[in-house]
């Protein structure tokens, strides 16, 4: 009994700090411009919209964090296996790969920049230097908190995997899930907001992103501003669920009977579908057709 | 994702020669690793085709729109379809694995192998089901968009008229209901097939590498763990690749029209499968030399 | 049908390039065999130069597939190419001595599979395709096979899996702390697939140039050379790792200094703190 409530309490943390790192992912790949959205960031300048937005298109995000939250893990590891002290360990393990995702920020954006010379797009030496160690620095808290749970699975709920290899399962399911949830409110919600509200954009506006914020040009910093409300909370908390259930459902039945784990788990993604078919309803009804045709503007 | 990647590649037309060569060429496959390693060897190598053949079917349920669908321009998921697959896959091997190491040694084989490969599904699937939520979730309450799809009229399952929800100038947005229930389908799919990968090498590499390394059994266990999850990770991406190429990136879900090329996936699936599991199955055997 | 999208303007031929790094990539892997020769692991940092060999090589590979549209994004590139280079390596760590090349001709057979797959049955029909997945197991495989050589000074499959832990003073082996037993080589397969994506996925534009392009690659696998050494800490001896260490951040510090001389080349214009510039017509 007293393994189990152990057991929950390391879950609600480790459920917590994936709630923090999807939060910090999102932010991160916003301020970034990573992920999908970066395909209009990258399109604007060649359609004659010229901008200061931070491009860093490193990699889909899945692969980035699986990267980052691996190397963490691997470096947190190395370390405990010098005889450092897991906390330390974890700590210097996580700056040190975010030393490696702040250059490969920078290499990305120097370089897909320069490849838009063509079309009159400048390095913004400033952009790089500011929005770069903002993004690092959500990095960090990102990374951290995953690596950490990490460790609480490995070494206080005894699974079976080495630290490195759960890093890059999480990290590559951070990047899932953080994409999934926070591309379209950065990719529609903000890059367009000039574009009508409650409706996809049209194909044909797309490269004309915002440029310009309620005084002078907008930077991704505003982005990050913008989507750390509704985008990242949402993907920290699509993250932190599915971490916690995953792990509570586990902790709590796998030892009474194994099928009683896979019943529950049953019984949740029942829930969700109930859930998901109740949002999708409401949103038709509320919404409503739209049946006048709506002029594409560009 | 990239700027480069727009174009689709792959036609739709099935070459039954060339999948006939690769249902050949899978049997050879397996007909060699009967000669080198009957018995264990061989049920590790069919019980790791069958994973890969799941894993390759079931990521065409994922419905992923790639770039467009982070502009509302098109249904399905906003990223890689290849990445979520194995963003699902890997959090169901994580589960599966963890099954793996609490049931009593004493249990029948057979229903290990039954409950850690559920264990992996439900996990792949608890994954998708939350993920495709939060999706509807953020497209509704965050984005005041209602989702509809733009491959057909009405939902397959809800028979909900899809034309009129689509706003102007796009192919659809968010994830309908069927698409929904495909990504639960093609992350349970997923979650299984690595976790049956995983579970066939890790019996495999428990029983083979002591001897080979003239260590003890309990020994073994980190260097079997870590690669049968390394090999079960390869695996899931290379086949999860294959299946992005086949469907050249973006998909609805079961009622898109790509979704008809899922057989070229299959045999694909199973090729490359059976030739990795093959190189993963002789590692453990003396060698020829 | 697949258009190609751009061709390959001037710079150094393709086939120069695969020439190039097969030779130093094995010939560099084959260095860090003097560690068995001379008793020490000082020689480890070969294993590097071996990543970095071959992931300029494998770079311009990615480059070469992704200028056909593939359908899907470049990273699963170095995805593909890294899951079936795993395999391949580890199988290959068993033959001791004939471990680099077995790994490569294994790579080679696995890699022409799966590209004959993916033309025929999933009928991509994309001209460059059987080569360069076939170029890309064998650049996946030996990149993780140098990643292994520079963390554990060694390519066998015993020395992968054993390591030693010491505890209140006794040095015990344990199968725990090793390349694979620790699971590092789930590290090194990442270090490798995204170092070998991203410099195409970087630089991909009208204005992409090789000579930028294969600079950036040199230096994200001199990056992931300095974590890579800072890992090998705890498996091999503190002066090797440190050896290897230094010559990780000077070529670092070398090509990053380079990169961003040649995108300052290749760049429009080069602005600090200056608002949007104007363009004709707006």
């Amino acid at each position: 009994m007293e393994h189990i409530v152990f057991g929950i309490g390391i879950t609600a943390l480790a459920g917590a700090l994936a709630t923090v790192a999807g939060s910090a992912e999102d932010t991160e790949s916003n301020i970034g411009s990573q992920g999908d959205p970066n395909s209009q960031v990258q399109l604007a300048p060649q359609m004659g919209f010229l901008h200061r937005i931070f491009n860093k298109a490193v990699a889909g995000e899945p692969p980035a964090y699986g990267l980052w939250c691996c190397l963490g893990a691997g470096l947190a590891w190395a370390f405990m296996a010098m005889q450092i002290n897991p906390v330390l360990a974890i700590v210097l393990g996580a700056v040190l790969a975010t030393f490696v995702q702040g250059v490969y920020a920078t290499t990305a954006y120097v370089g897909r920049t320069a490849s838009l010379a063509k079309f009159g797009q400048p390095v913004f030496v400033d952009i790089l230097k500011s929005m770069t160690t903002v993004t690092m620095a959500h990095a960090f808290i990102a990374i951290f908190c995953t690596v950490t749970l990490c460790h609480l699975i490995n070494t206080a709920l005894g699974h079976p995997f080495p630290l490195p290899l759960l890093g890059l399962i999480w990290g590559i399911a951070l990047g899932a899930a953080g994409s999934a949830t926070g591309n379209p409110y950065y990719g529609k919600e903000r890059q367009y907001q000039n574009q009508k509200f409650g409706a996809g954009v049209p194909i044909s506006a797309s490269g004309n992103i915002v440029r310009y914020a309620e005084a002078g040009e907008r930077n991704s910093i505003d982005n990050g501003w913008f989507t750390a409300k509704i985008g990242g909370s949402a993907s920290g908390i699509c993250f932190g669920m599915i971490v916690f259930l995953e792990l509570w459902r586990t902790v709590v039945f796998e030892a009474i009977n194994p099928w009683y784990a896979i019943i529950v788990g049953v019984l949740m993604i029942l829930i969700f579908t109930v859930i998901d078919r109740y949002i999708e309803v409401w949103g038709r009804k509320t919404y409503g057709p739209y049946t006048a045709p709506k002029e594409a503007e560009a | 994702m990239s700027a480069v990647a727009a174009k689709p590649a792959a036609g739709s037309a099935m070459n039954p020669g060339a999948m006939a060569v690769g249902i050949i060429l899978t049997l050879i496959l397996v007909g060699i690793c009967y000669v080198m390693s009957p018995g264990v060897g061989l049920m590790a190598l069919i019980g790791v085709i069958i994973g890969g053949i799941l894993i390759g079917f079931g990521t065409h349920f994922v419905p992923v729109g790639g770039a467009p669908a982070a502009m509302g321009q098109a249904p399905g998921i906003a990223t890689g379809v290849a990445m979520l697959a194995t963003g699902a896959g890997v959090a169901g091997l994580f589960g599966g694995a963890w099954a793996a190491e609490t049931l009593p040694a004493t249990m029948d084989p057979m229903m290990q192998l039954i409950i850690v490969v559920c264990a992996g599904a439900v996990g792949g699937g608890l994954m998708m089901a939350i993920t495709c939520m939060m999706v509807n979730f953020l497209y509704v309450f965050g984005m005041g968009i209602p989702p509809a799809s733009g491959k057909v009229a009405n939902d397959p399952i809800t028979g909900d008229s899809q034309a009129e929800y689509k706003s102007q100038g796009t192919e659809g947005h968010g994830l309908p209901f069927v698409s929904f229930v495909g990504g639960v389908i093609g992350g349970t799919l997923g979650g299984a097939g690595g976790t049956l990968i995983y579970f066939e090498l890790l019996v495999l590499y428990e029983n083979a590498l002591p001897g080979l390394m003239n260590v003890t059994a309990a020994q073994v266990m980190p260097i079997a763990v870590s690669a049968a999850g390394m090999f079960a990770v390869g695996l899931f991406l290379v086949n999860a690749v294959l299946t992005a190429y086949n469907i050249t990136g973006t998909i609805e879900g079961p009622h898109d029209p790509k979704f008809k090329r899922w057989p070229r996936s299959i045999v694909a699936s199973a090729v490359a499968s059976a030739l990795c599991g093959l190189v993963a199955v002789l590692i453990v055997m003396p060698l020829p030399i | 049908m697949s258009v190609k999208v751009e061709v390959i303007e001037g710079g150094v031929p393709h086939n120069t390039i695969l020439i190039a790094g097969v030779v130093s990539t094995l010939v560099c892997i084959y260095l860090t065999y003097l560690n068995v020769v001379t008793q020490t692991e000082m020689f480890s940092f070969f294993g590097g130069l071996a990543v970095v060999a071959a992931l300029v090589w494998g770079s311009h590979t990615i480059k070469v597939l992704c200028s056909y549209g593939i359908g899907t994004g470049v990273p699963s590139a170095g995805m593909i190419a890294f899951g079936s280079g795993v395999i391949a390596m580890l199988y290959a760590t068993r033959f001791g001595m004939l471990a680099p090349v077995v790994a490569l001709i294994l790579a080679a057979i696995i890699g022409l599979v799966l590209g004959w797959v993916s033309n025929n049955i999933l009928n991509m029909k994309i001209p460059a395709m059987v080569q360069a997945l076939t170029e890309m197991a064998v650049v996946g495989a030996l990149t993780l096979m140098g990643f292994a050589a520079l963390i554990t000074g060694t390519f066998g499959f015993e020395g992968l899996t054993t390591g030693t832990v010491t505890m209140f003073g006794m040095t015990l082996l344990t199968h725990q702390n090793s390349f694979i037993g620790g699971c590092l080589i789930a590290v090194a397969f990442l270090l490798g697939a995204i170092a070998i994506q991203h410099p195409f996925n970087a630089c991909l534009g009208p204005g992409w140039t090789q000579d930028r392009m294969l600079m950036l690659t040199a230096e994200c696998a001199f990056l992931s050379m300095i974590v890579a050494a800072i890992m090998s800490f705890a498996l091999i001896s503190a002066g090797s790792a440190i050896i290897s260490l230094v010559i990780a951040i000077i070529g670092w510090v070398y090509t990053y200094k380079e990169y961003m001389a040649l995108s300052k080349r290749d760049a429009h214009s080069w602005l600090d703190s200056k608002p949007i510039p104007d363009v004709e017509g707006q």
